[in-house]
């Protein structure tokens, strides 16, 4: 820790050699987080500065502070990887006409965040170069910042006719092919534009956002801070668990609350056996994209029993429910670790086997090698995370950057490629597949005794920030807290991994063919839901039944034998 | 070879017959069998004859009018039964004549024609790309199916399709019939719509290209002319270049035809479900080497081997 301490006095040193008196405030946050507060006119200056030291942007947080400090901040997010060090630069904005000036000319990763900004909390980013609407859905009228503090989480403006985002133009002679906002192989709504020249991609226009909960809105409105890793847990329809866990690391980190290192094993090793079923999810999804359902249909076979380990750990396949801050609700039993082992030796197993006949695919190669090809030099301009990131010779995983729950004793191995293309994502993440399985057999081998909760007594303190990222599998969450008065933060702020991956998109596109468009989209890895139990109600007499995964599977079988007829 | 005007009648309808009724069985084998590949159940073989059922029994619905775009269906399931009077099936085929031959490329190539058609009418920009890569698709793949033939031609020296059949069972396996089959089976994976070469239809990229629009009786309709169309090509290959053994006995030769044309489906199925799909580009230029190397059968035939 003193040399993170070291580094931070040196990051100050040189933002201060730079911008002079437009530094204001030097703070330390929690021990690896330096908070600098600088004057608005040298944000610019400060993020070149910081960009020399080679630091990546994470996000910003746009914060309604009126009640606090007169006026609006805006914080921008910054990591400095190789150092494990969090610099958050802080400045504030005019509280009746809120502007800062924008730094998507220096980091282009910035750019969505700007404007989500803008549309959530009404900072205006002057200079920005495609201050189109982002976030907010096209019929939310103009001048209604749903962030900000005197905006109740339940009002539901009237729709607003002519606010649309207006759609970019194709290049002359191009036609458009839409994709979205529903398209089989997305699996969530999100709506492309892809400009074609006959087969070829020559530029694409984006609109998402389609699926906004205000999940940020209830964290600092309704919810306490015991209630809100539930809500975190179901942000993603498959690692529901990264942000149940770096919700609750960026509390305990924010109030300084230690977590019991049973506790925190516990946490990774649950955390990789989500990445194992995660990964042979997107492995099943890129088959599928390729039209290749073989290896759809063996690898989501494969990850079943993933699935019903995380059932008999949690009760859930999925929303776990385990995490709260301090540490967890509910401890791994003795008599489940010989069953995981088994699990994932059977995984390990099959998963080797099935990287064997990939490897040596020909037809599988020819779909993936030189296609979406994104350059490393380009995943640090838009800060792209996870297996894209990696897969692009870029070397960093949070696990390794700024560890968390036991990564620091069990570490992770860093797998990395060099082309950036869908090929090598494939094989970062087969290779990442195998060493979750080698660090879930390692974790519980070392696994210590003890508590996995420390009771929190005492009142978590006011106006703390805490930064917490976690590796999931599709890349670096980011979840920053300040902390409130009325137990629950003041502001939360949740950073997804697609967020700065599908930025790269159109970059990744640029002169492909339509045919590479979806499993380059997919190389990404999309999210997906999927709930295998389902839950009956009778209307009529309003009665609940149960059916049972064995039920279904029956009644599903049944009705293949009868024919389908019912 | 000439056949009384009955039995050639009644052969043509046993052709048209196998073509609509046992296709879909076919198709229903292919199912199944992709199924076990992927550790599933599966439908059950008679799914593809529900799936029809189903759709005729819909509404009509149309998204534009036009007489061709009307047609369409009809003149792809009408032309893949024209082909099947044109195609051996046991004995000579049917409505057969010297000459034949040519016209059976051309008729080949109308259901696919028909699916272009119907794709440009129908105003979707995913059924326009679609149509284009048939087109592309059709054009890659005659060729290959075209020198087959001819070196069938050159090698029995003429121009009827019972010619060939007849040449070929009598004189037993040559080189270049060898080289000229295998580049017909490699056609069929194509003409067949399966994977790697299912590009036109491209569920995950165009939503089904030409089909898209289409639903109900029409999409029955063209459904049924891929899956006659399949078996015909299938039938195309067993007899004409690997007809052996030919008992000269009609109803025996009929059913050990049918065996040897699911076994190749079989086989097409199999490659199906162990390929993920090409891109465009990359099934041209693979179906043009496999034209090129169809042409050294070519030059086999001519030499006489």
């Amino acid at each position: 820790m003193a040399n993170v301490q070291g580094v931070a006095a040196q990051v100050n040193e040189a933002v201060a050699g730079r911008i002079g008196a437009g530094l204001r405030v030097a703070s330390q946050g929690p021990p690896d987080t330096l908070r600098l507060v600088v004057a608005p006119e040298k944000l610019r200056s400060a993020t070149e500065e910081l960009l020399r030291l080679r630091a990546r942007f994470l996000i910003t947080v746009g914060i309604d502070t009126r009640p606090l400090t007169a006026d609006y901040r805006v914080l921008y997010l910054f990591s400095l990887d190789a150092e494990h060090l969090f610099v958050v630069l802080e400045c504030a904005a005019d509280p009746d006409d809120p502007h800062v000036d924008s730094i998507t000319s220096l980091v282009p990763g910035a750019n969505w965040a700007e404007r989500e900004c803008r549309d959530a909390v009404g900072v205006t980013p002057d200079g920005h170069p495609d201050p189109r609407r982002l976030l907010l859905a096209d019929d939310w009228p103009e001048g209604l910042f749903p962030l900000r503090r005197d905006f109740p989480y339940d009002y539901r403006p009237p729709a607003a006719g002519g606010v649309a985002p207006v759609p970019k133009q194709p290049p002359e002679g191009a036609s458009v092919l839409p994709i979205g906002p529903f398209f089989p192989v997305l699996e969530e709504p999100s709506y492309w534009r892809l400009f074609v020249e006959g087969e070829t991609v020559v530029g694409c226009d984006y609109r998402g956002f389609y699926n906004h909960r205000g999940i940020e809105k209830l964290g600092e409105s309704v919810l306490t801070y015991n209630e809100i890793p539930y809500l975190a847990e179901r942000i993603c329809g498959i690692c529901g668990f990264i942000h149940s866990t770096a919700y609750c690391q960026a509390v305990e980190k924010a109030a300084g609350i230690e977590v019991p290192r049973r506790a925190r094993y516990i946490r990774s090793i649950m955390l990789e056996l989500e990445r194992v079923h995660s990964h042979l999810l997107w492995l099943g999804i890129a088959g599928h994209i390729l039209g290749f359902d073989t290896v759809l249909m063996q690898t989501w076979r494969m990850r079943e029993p993933v699935m019903w380990l995380a059932e008999e750990i949690s009760g859930n396949r999925k929303t776990y429910g385990m995490n709260t801050i301090g540490g967890l609700r509910r401890d791994l039993p003795a008599a489940v670790v010989p069953k995981v082992l088994k699990v994932v030796d059977e995984v390990e197993r099959e998963s080797v086997a099935v990287r064997d006949a990939i490897v040596g695919d020909t037809t599988l190669l020819a779909r993936t090698k030189n296609v979406g090809v994104l350059t490393g030099e380009w995943a640090r301009q838009v800060c792209v995370v996870g297996p894209p990131a990696r897969a692009s010779g870029v070397p960093i995983d949070a696990r390794l950057d700024h560890p968390y729950a036991a990564y620091d004793e069990v570490p992770p191995r860093l797998c990395t490629q060099q082309a950036g293309d869908t090929w090598s994502r494939l094989l970062v993440r087969v290779e990442e597949l195998l060493d979750s399985i080698r660090q879930v057999r390692e974790g519980l081998a070392r696994l210590p005794d003890g508590e996995v909760l420390v009771e929190v007594v005492d009142e978590i303190p006011r106006d703390r920030i805490g930064i917490s990222v976690v590796e999931a599998p599709r890349g670096e969450a980011v979840h920053f807290v300040m902390t409130g008065g009325d137990n629950r933060p003041y502001r939360w702020r949740v950073r997804a991994p697609t967020y700065p991956n599908l930025q790269a998109m159109p970059a990744m596109i640029d002169h492909a063919a339509i045919a590479d468009f979806p499993i380059t989209l997919g190389s990404l890895d999309p999210c997906f839901s999927c709930t295998e139990r389902v839950e009956a109600i009778d209307v009529r007499t309003r009665t609940r039944r149960v059916y049972s995964h064995k039920e279904l599977l029956a009644m599903s079988r049944d009705l293949t034998r009868r024919g389908g007829r019912r | 070879m000439t056949t009384a005007p009955l039995l050639a009648l009644a052969l043509a309808l046993l052709n048209v017959a196998v073509a609509l009724l046992l296709s879909p069985l076919a198709e229903g084998v292919m199912r199944k069998l992709k199924a076990i590949v992927h550790s599933r159940q599966g439908p059950p073989l008679t799914q593809p004859y529900l799936d029809l059922l189903k759709l005729l029994g819909k509404e009509d619905l149309r998204t534009t009018g036009g007489l061709p775009y009307a047609l369409a269906p009809a003149l792809s399931l009408g032309s893949v039964l024209l082909l099947a009077t044109l195609v051996p099936l046991g004995a000579a085929p049917p409505l057969g004549f010297a000459g034949d031959l040519i016209v059976l490329i051309y008729v080949a190539t109308t259901s696919a024609v028909a699916l272009i058609l119907t794709a440009f009418a129908s105003g979707s920009p995913y059924a326009a790309v679609g149509g284009s890569r048939e087109m592309m698709m059709l054009l890659s793949v005659e060729p290959v199916l075209a020198v087959a033939l001819v070196v069938g031609a050159v090698k029995a020296g003429t121009l009827s399709v019972g010619g060939i059949l007849a040449w070929n069972a009598e004189h037993g396996p040559t080189i270049s019939m060898a080289i000229a089959a295998v580049a017909l089976f490699l056609a069929l994976q194509a003409q067949a719509g399966k994977l790697p070469f299912d590009i036109p239809e491209a569920d995950q990229e165009i939503m089904g290209g030409p089909l898209i629009e289409q639903s109900g009786p029409r999409l029955a309709l063209f459904r049924w002319a891929l899956w006659a169309k399949q078996l015909i090509f299938a039938l195309l290959l067993v007899q004409v270049f690997v007809p052996w053994p030919h008992l000269g006995i009609v109803p025996l030769d009929v059913v050990l035809t049918l065996v040897k044309a699911l076994l190749v489906l079989v086989l097409v199925g199999v490659i199906d479900a162990v390929n993920p799909r090409l891109r465009i580009e990359q099934a041209m230029g693979y179906y043009m080497r496999v034209a090129l190397s169809a042409l050294a059968g070519l030059a086999f035939a001519v030499i006489g081997m």
